[in-house]
């Protein structure tokens, strides 16, 4: 567990700085088992900060998507540090945006924090329905333990650990400023068994499959407004001409939409599992994501994220590259 | 908007698999279509007039040609635009031939084929724009890479025709490997000999700086327009004011292994590779030398009469430019210790070509009497292994090196002429004597000066006493052999070089699967590279003789000349252009683009610096990665348009 009061600390002497315009953290949030971002311009605000295993959000998203308005003549631009709480693959996606200079390294201050996974909220709300009021959540051992109408209720973890976290192989931040607590302990490497168990199927199975979760999509563009690294300007779905992808909601639409958003994401995706926990619909994107970061690291051996000072994977041009899997 | 449409039948190429008239006819109810028509042979004269008359009389704006590949008439038809003054990018090419009727059997479905090609080209074809093909300028100068026999040879001809040329080699002299041998095959005159005078040439040439014992170190910009540094190491020598006297050495306290002799003969640290370099200079490895940083020993500068020792030489970077580079990089021998069962390295009388051929050499560590490096004695039988090294996939090179067989059959046939009642013993898989009076050498050794040749493989070299244990079998009878020799000399495959590996990386040059620079083209365009105004000369691009050296080097020299003869270039209108608006500068196509071409420039936007992919016209290929690369569709290429192809493919897919 993270100690709450080394991290108000931190965001309070942080935020003093002078250096520093905001720190973006969690806080409570307003219903059942969601946490809110919370944004600390003043010592003060940063009382309200809190983290525990139902702060999922990717923060990452706040800095790249703050808007700029036009500087007016002799007005100099605001190059105060944005700090961010980030986790493990919080921290992953900063590097793999970093990589893409979407941000500069020094104008961020990060305040990292060893994670040890994060819950499905989806989850939590199907055994406590009723609940209305913001309820905490802390972490003993192997259980989850809420407090509820003065009752305590403890649940073994792993029957609320999202299903990302279980195979998390970077809890702790690859990169940070100021580190809050101990370090976690890495258990797990990938055995991506879920995408081999699916990858056995038939291709008629796997598009039966995907055909029922794509038809229910509602190209609400929630998995792209959640993603950290969905930032580009103008998304080509919203492209009029060349126009990728029809604004009807249909089928054929849907599925180009959802395999376009993978694609985009291929030796970029961080598998933070923003864009699933976004989904109305339920649609299990990560699984997508997963065949790609697996295909990926089997021919490349490559993993988004982890080196700021690496290129991207699209950009490596090599011209050793015996392009095996073309000829 | 009036398009033209042509179908073309090749004579029966196209219509035998084809029906033509269908394809026309197809065409002819799509909106803006002003004219379908066959023709038997469009690239023909009355063809050609055709579309003239048409352009004329309907007043079409676009043309549509569905013929046969487009690298076959594309600037045919583009000219044909030019002269009634259309814009040779309203040309629409189809392939109809070898993608379609060459490659099915099937009339109908071939028709059925053809259709939509010809459907999806119209629909792109009115989207298609015109464009500008842009100017650059020239510099007039050349840079050659590599001083052996091929960049001598390319600096030369370039210098000779009236341009300045810039030689770099690393080495302290020019010749490269051809320097080190003795004989050439198959005339067997004196490498030396002939390559000296031209060294002469390069030295005293008053078109070429050459800059010996440097590196190029950074190559940037394009065709026309290269910035490169040089940097010159420090010889210690002045090369003018050394005088070759020689007094030096004997003072030199200092003994290493002698590279131009394959490290068979002893050398000071202050020597000349061998008495005809150029520059005609002394010069002093401060790996080996004691007076250089601390001075602890100065006798060589204490008895030069002309004073041209400087200990407080430093290295120097030049900057200059240049219309066009020639990499010569060359070769070098493959590691035959890698071969364990051929124990060199650890029998001392199995040797190396390259270590025979200074054996054989006058001026090399024997004087040019042959005497095997153990104990000096003359060797009575000398067994020669073909393809160390090469031809075998599973361990060692795949390729075949192409030289081995005509030098050892030459190294054999020397041997018999020092030492005439020797026995020399060839081992080979085949004999390759593809070249000019190679198969009469060949037949020479073997039929008139008793060469022996084995069809074999030698599987096990052993040391036996003083002498030497060779085993094997003969793939003509089957039988396993086993003979004494006294020494074994092993016909090294040859591999790219390290500066072969250095430059081409430096200039982002493409490689084959053997590490050697890849051509442009392999029959057509055998010394261009994957840049343009970087050509390749010499064994760089793979295993060749002295004389294809030369020729290629000659090619090399010639396409250099023609940027270099040139006041601007025109260059090619089909190039990667960045929406500004949408590109927000994540950077990914400056380092996919393999050519370079593209770089980060800083704009700005409401009082904000952003930085913004910028696309250098004379450098882009028009290869389309960056496109494919940009994750929010900001790179589109000209002529290519992401929506002229999206409705090429909605017409492909309507049917």
């Amino acid at each position: 567990m993270v100690d709450q009061k080394e991290l108000i600390n931190a965001v309070k002497e942080t935020v003093s700085r002078e250096d520093v315009r905001y720190i973006v953290g969690y806080e409570e949030g307003t219903y059942g088992f969601e946490t809110a971002p919370s944004f600390a311009y003043t010592s003060d605000d940063a009382r309200k900060f809190i983290f525990n295993p139902l702060c999922t959000k990717n923060l990452v998203v706040y800095p790249i998507l703050e808007e700029k308005l036009p500087l007016k003549r002799e007005e100099q631009e605001d190059d105060r540090k944005i700090g961010i709480v980030v986790k493990g693959c919080d921290s992953r996606a900063l590097v793999q945006i970093l990589q893409e200079k979407g941000l500069k390294r020094e104008n961020l201050v990060l305040i990292g924090i060893p994670c040890t996974g994060v819950v499905n909220t989806k989850k939590i709300k199907d055994k406590f329905p009723n609940q209305t009021e913001y309820t905490d959540v802390k972490e003993e051992k192997n259980h989850y333990v809420f407090s509820i109408e003065e009752s305590v209720q403890k649940i073994p973890k792993k029957e609320l650990l999202a299903d990302v976290c279980k195979e998390c192989e970077y809890p702790n931040p690859v990169i940070f400023d100021i580190l809050i607590g101990e370090e976690t302990e890495v258990e797990t490497e990938p055995t991506y068994i879920e995408v081999r168990e699916f990858e056995e199927k038939s291709l008629s199975e796997k598009w039966e499959y995907w055909k029922k979760h794509f038809e229910n999509c509602i190209r609400c563009y929630a998995c792209r407004e959640a993603c950290p690294l969905c930032y580009c300007k103008t998304c080509m779905a919203d492209f009029l001409d060349p126009q990728w992808i029809r604004r009807s909601v249909d089928l054929s639409e849907n599925t180009a939409w959802n395999i376009m958003r993978a694609f985009h994401l291929a030796g970029r995706c961080v598998s933070c599992g923003e864009c699933e926990r976004a989904c109305p619909a339920e649609i299990p994107l990560m699984k997508l994501n997963k065949v790609l970061e697996k295909e990926i690291r089997e021919l490349y051996d490559y993993t988004a994220g982890l080196d700021p000072e690496e290129k991207t994977l699209f950009g490596t041009f090599n011209p050793d590259d015996p392009e095996e899997f073309i000829m | 908007m009036k398009i033209g449409v042509y179908v073309c039948e090749c004579g029966s190429n196209i219509a035998d698999t084809v029906d033509t008239e269908e394809v026309a006819d197809s065409v002819k109810l799509l909106p803006n279509v002003a004219v379908s028509r066959v023709y038997k042979y469009k690239c023909s004269d009355p063809g050609q007039e055709l579309i003239r008359q048409d352009i004329e009389e309907f007043g079409l704006d676009k043309v549509v040609v569905a013929a046969c590949s487009p690298s076959m008439h594309e600037p045919t038809f583009r000219a044909v635009l030019e002269d009634k003054g259309l814009n040779p990018y309203c040309l629409e090419m189809v392939n109809i031939r070898e993608q379609c009727s060459w490659v099915h059997a099937d009339k109908d479905k071939g028709t059925d084929k053809a259709v939509s090609l010809v459907k999806g080209a119209v629909m792109r074809s009115e989207l298609m724009e015109p464009l500008d093909r842009k100017k650059v300028g020239v510099i007039s100068k050349a840079l050659v890479i590599g001083g052996g026999i091929a960049g001598i040879q390319a600096a030369l001809d370039i210098a000779n025709s009236g341009f300045q040329v810039t030689l770099v080699e690393k080495k302290s002299t020019i010749g490269g490997k051809m320097a080190q041998l003795d004989k050439t095959f198959p005339t067997l005159d004196c490498s030396q000999c002939i390559l000296s005078p031209k060294m002469v040439d390069v030295g005293r040439h008053p078109n070429i700086t050459l800059y010996a014992n440097s590196e190029v170190k950074q190559v940037d910009g394009y065709i026309g327009n290269f910035k490169v540094k040089i940097k010159r190491n420090p010889r210690y020598v002045i090369e003018d004011k050394c005088t070759l006297c020689d007094d030096c050495v004997p003072v030199c306290p200092v003994i290493v292994h002698d590279e131009y002799n394959e490290n068979l003969s002893p050398r000071k640290a202050i020597y000349i590779a061998n008495p005809q370099a150029v520059p005609a200079s002394y010069i002093i490895n401060p790996d080996n030398c004691l007076g250089i940083e601390p001075l602890i020993c100065s006798k060589c500068r204490d008895v030069c009469g002309p004073e041209a020792i400087d200990f407080d030489m430093r290295e120097e970077i030049i900057e200059d430019e240049f219309g066009a580079i020639v990499v010569a990089t060359g070769y070098e021998t493959y590691p035959i210790e890698n071969i364990g069962e051929y124990g060199y390295g650890t029998i001392q009388d199995v040797i190396s070509g390259l270590e025979f051929e200074r054996i054989l050499a006058a001026n090399g560590p024997t004087a040019g009497l042959v005497r095997r490096p153990s104990d000096g004695r003359i060797p009575q039988t000398v067994i020669f292994i073909h393809c160390a090294g090469s031809r075998d996939p599973a361990k060692n090179l795949s390729y075949c090196s192409k030289i081995c067989c005509m030098y050892a059959t030459k190294h054999a046939l020397q041997y018999k002429h020092h030492v005439h009642s020797g026995l020399a013993v060839n081992f080979y898989i085949d004999i390759r004597t593809g070249g000019k009076d190679y198969e009469e050498f060949y037949k020479r050794a073997a039929e008139e000066e008793n060469v022996i040749f084995i069809r074999g493989k030698v599987s096990e070299v052993l040391q036996d006493g003083d002498r030497i244990l060779i085993k094997g079998v003969n793939t003509l009878t089957a039988e396993t052999i086993e003979m004494h020799a006294d020494m074994v000399v092993l016909a090294t495959g040859i591999q790219p070089s390290e500066g072969t590996k250095e430059i081409s990386n430096l200039l982002k040059l493409s490689r084959d699967m053997s590490g050697f620079v890849k051509e442009a083209h392999p029959k057509l365009k055998p010394v261009e590279t994957s840049i343009s105004g970087v050509y390749i000369a010499g064994t760089v691009s793979g295993p060749k003789d002295i004389p294809d050296v030369v020729s290629h080097a000659g090619r090399a020299a010639i396409r250099s000349i023609n940027i270099l003869a040139q006041k601007e270039l025109e260059v090619e209108a089909t190039i990667a252009k960045v929406n500004d608006v949408l590109c927000r500068g994540c950077g990914m196509c400056v380092d996919s683009c393999p050519y370079g071409a593209i770089e980060l420039k800083a704009i700005d936007r409401y009082g904000y610096t952003f930085e913004i992919a910028d696309v250098n016209a004379a450098v882009c290929k028009g290869c389309g990665t960056c496109a494919a690369t940009c994750l929010n569709g900001a790179i589109d290429q000209l002529g290519y348009t992401d929506s002229q192809i999206l409705s090429l493919i909605k017409a492909l897919a309507d049917e």
